[in-house]
């Protein structure tokens, strides 16, 4: 396969607990695998805080413990799309499921057996990035939970604000 | 073949160079080292994927304890698997012997990812 980015701008990533479902809208970029065999190497993440004033966020790559129901396609300028202009489409059936809303929003995992990403960062001119390393990506297999699908979310568990930002994840599907 | 465990390492960089970063009690909360992300600073940690579970964890570079290693990977596992890896009835499963279980379709993952449980997807036999 090849390389894709989902990119979100202007997002206001509110501060919500994990363990509970998301209450906002448009506050979290989530990643679901289109099928139950595919498997998806999530390989960076990057975070630009966009914030006015000084907000301490509390972003945390994790699993999800109860899916969304029904993903709402993404809109401008939030967006998805391959890296390389030559990309073929993914195979119908297979087609990953990047969103920032849902009709019911997912429910990010504060199973204490399910690790999270910790991307905290100060969105008053913040920046943090996460690369992994050659076949030390984050995995997402198939498309229930907890494993098919991941959240970027701003934590208030953690003590995390809400603030505006900037971010892309890359990922590469099969 | 591997000849460090290190060579494994993802890269983390947290840049706060222009912003005032993050405050130290709020640091301490969100399990990040206050002396690497306050104001001006710049820090730069490695990230390892847990051969287990799939997930990825920075290493604090202020941390003093040992990893977790596990033996038959060869490989460092973050701090939950390696809870788990001590229970009775561990299965060893790499997350790559697991991907190819749900990848085969013959098998789904249930239960959290350090602690997997592989169940056959059965079909419904008429009659």
């Amino acid at each position: 396969m090849a390389k894709r980015l989902f990119t979100s701008q202007g997002l206001t990533f509110t501060g919500q607990a994990a363990g509970s479902v998301i209450g906002t809208a448009s506050s979290y970029m989530a990643l679901k695998g289109g099928a139950s065999t595919q498997i998806i190497d999530v390989l960076e993440i990057f975070i630009s805080g966009m914030a006015t004033a000084s907000t301490v966020a509390g972003m945390i790559m994790d699993r999800v413990s109860t899916l969304e129901t029904t993903p709402t396609a993404l809109a401008a300028p939030n967006r998805d799309g391959g890296m390389n202009p030559s990309i073929t489409a993914l195979v119908s059936g297979s087609t990953v499921v990047p969103f920032v809303t849902a009709s019911t929003q997912p429910t990010p995992s504060n199973t204490v057996t399910d690790i999270a990403l910790n991307l905290a960062l100060n969105l008053f001119g913040g920046i943090v990035r996460w690369n992994a390393a050659t076949t030390q990506q984050w995995w997402i297999i198939g498309n229930t939970a907890p494993a098919g699908e991941s959240i970027l979310f701003n934590s208030s568990t953690g003590g995390g604000s809400t603030g505006l930002a900037n971010a892309h994840i890359m990922y590469e599907p099969y | 073949m591997t000849l460090l465990r290190t060579s494994h390492d993802g890269e983390m960089t947290l840049d706060h160079t222009a912003s005032p970063g993050i405050p130290a009690a709020d640091a301490e909360r969100l399990d990040m080292p206050a002396e690497l992300v306050g104001e001006g600073k710049k820090m730069t940690a490695a990230v390892m994927g847990c051969p287990h579970c799939g997930g990825c964890q920075m290493l604090n570079p202020m941390r003093k304890r040992p990893r977790n290693v596990c033996h038959k990977c060869d490989k460092y596992v973050c701090d939950i698997c390696a809870g788990v890896m001590r229970q009775p009835g561990y299965v060893h499963r790499t997350i790559e012997e697991i991907a190819a279980m749900v990848h085969s379709g013959k098998w789904k993952l249930m239960g959290s990812m350090s602690n997997p449980m592989m169940i056959p997807v059965t079909e419904a036999v008429d009659g």
